[in-house]
């Protein structure tokens, strides 16, 4: 039996046991809409992607072994599907182009136990605003790797390892490409917060 | 102290992705050398600004809207799966009659057992059943030849 929870509930699903899934799913559905919505920054998106990466991983799942940590398995197929997602043109030309679009962020949901404390003031409601944009145009101006990497780590909080094995790559890569990113984000949040911007 | 600037290493610093010895290394470097202290400082500033962005959370319909994409997808891969299955046993089902056909005839006239021939007699009539089943296209998978082997069992019943 592996020592890794989720793998066991996989290698349960693979024996037939549905049960064993849809815990799976109860478990990482929550998590996976939040990091879809960090590529597509649209809270209707970002749902319909991580239903498509449990369906894959549904239709999938006889090709997952337990040598491979289950979260690792499952980022690397949201990965792979918010990648393709941005790459295809028209989708990017949609939301470009869609007036409905434009305070659809703002709008998102957020989870409320991540809101500590007495209720934002308008000015910490605009700060927050604010940073959202400025968070949705760093991500849409990094490269594609640096891009997951610095979702991975800073925003989903896998470790440098981890994200070496979503991305299929070294963790020295992991840490130059989260280094980079995570120096665009400083210049780029700065105003944002509030702070004078340094180059 | 190191006269090199632990550039790349700031991050890792920050996320405690450093061996120990390279943590070291960096903090001594921190120590004396004030604009590492600075880049720390911003680096580490909005490293604490992004984990405090809140995350998005899926709306009510979530859940229930991919159980109903799970079950479409799943109703249509038993749909694929369907015509193979089921022209591998319109293909099996003769064959497999024809051999207890000829088993029983053999048996039929080289034997005088009793126990024997209802034995093939029992088989035949399940095979034949196989063959009428599947040629209306009813059996679509290994396990549907299980119901047909006891329908005589469901017939029984009052």
């Amino acid at each position: 039996m592996p020592s890794d929870p989720d793998a066991a509930l996989m290698e349960a699903f693979q024996g037939g046991d549905e049960r064993a899934f849809r815990r799976l799913f109860e478990k990482h559905g929550r998590a996976m809409v939040a990091f879809c919505n960090h590529f597509v920054r649209d809270g209707a998106r970002a749902e319909e992607l991580a239903q498509d990466v449990f369906l894959k991983l549904h239709a999938s799942a006889a090709r997952y072994r337990p040598t491979a940590r289950f979260k690792t398995f499952l980022y690397r197929i949201a990965s792979n599907h918010c990648l393709n997602e941005l790459r295809r043109g028209e989708y990017a030309a949609r939301r470009a182009v869609d007036p409905d679009r434009l305070g659809a962020d703002r709008a998102a949901p957020t989870d409320p136990d991540t809101l500590t404390g007495p209720a934002a003031t308008p000015e910490e409601n605009a700060v927050a605003a604010s940073l959202g944009r400025a968070v949705q145009a760093l991500l849409a101006a990094l490269p594609e790797k640096q891009r997951g990497a610095f979702v991975l780590a800073r925003l989903e909080g896998l470790s440098y390892d981890e994200v070496a094995d979503v991305l299929d790559t070294t963790v020295p890569a992991v840490k130059s490409l989260v280094h980079r990113a995570t120096v665009a984000a400083a210049a780029a949040l700065a105003p944002a917060a509030g702070e004078e911007a340094v180059s | 102290v190191t006269t090199k600037h632990p550039v790349t290493e700031l991050t890792a610093y920050i996320d405690g992705a450093l061996a120990p010895a390279e943590r070291v290394l960096v903090e001594a470097h921190l120590t004396a050398c004030q604009a590492c202290r600075l880049e720390h400082a911003r680096l580490a500033r909005a490293v604490a600004v992004l984990a405090s962005l809140p995350r998005a959370i899926p709306s009510p319909s979530f859940e229930q809207g991919f159980r109903a994409r799970l079950a479409a997808q799943k109703t249509a891969r038993r749909e694929r799966r369907g015509p193979f299955e089921r022209g591998l046993w319109r293909w099996l089902a003769p064959t497999l009659a024809g051999v207890a056909a000829s088993v029983g005839v053999v048996l039929y006239t080289g034997s005088r057992h009793r126990a024997d021939e209802a034995f093939v007699a029992e088989h035949l009539d399940l095979f034949e059943s196989y063959e009428v089943v599947a040629s209306v296209g009813a059996v679509d998978r290994p396990e549907d030849v299980q119901v047909v082997a006891h329908l005589q069992e469901l017939e029984a019943r009052p």
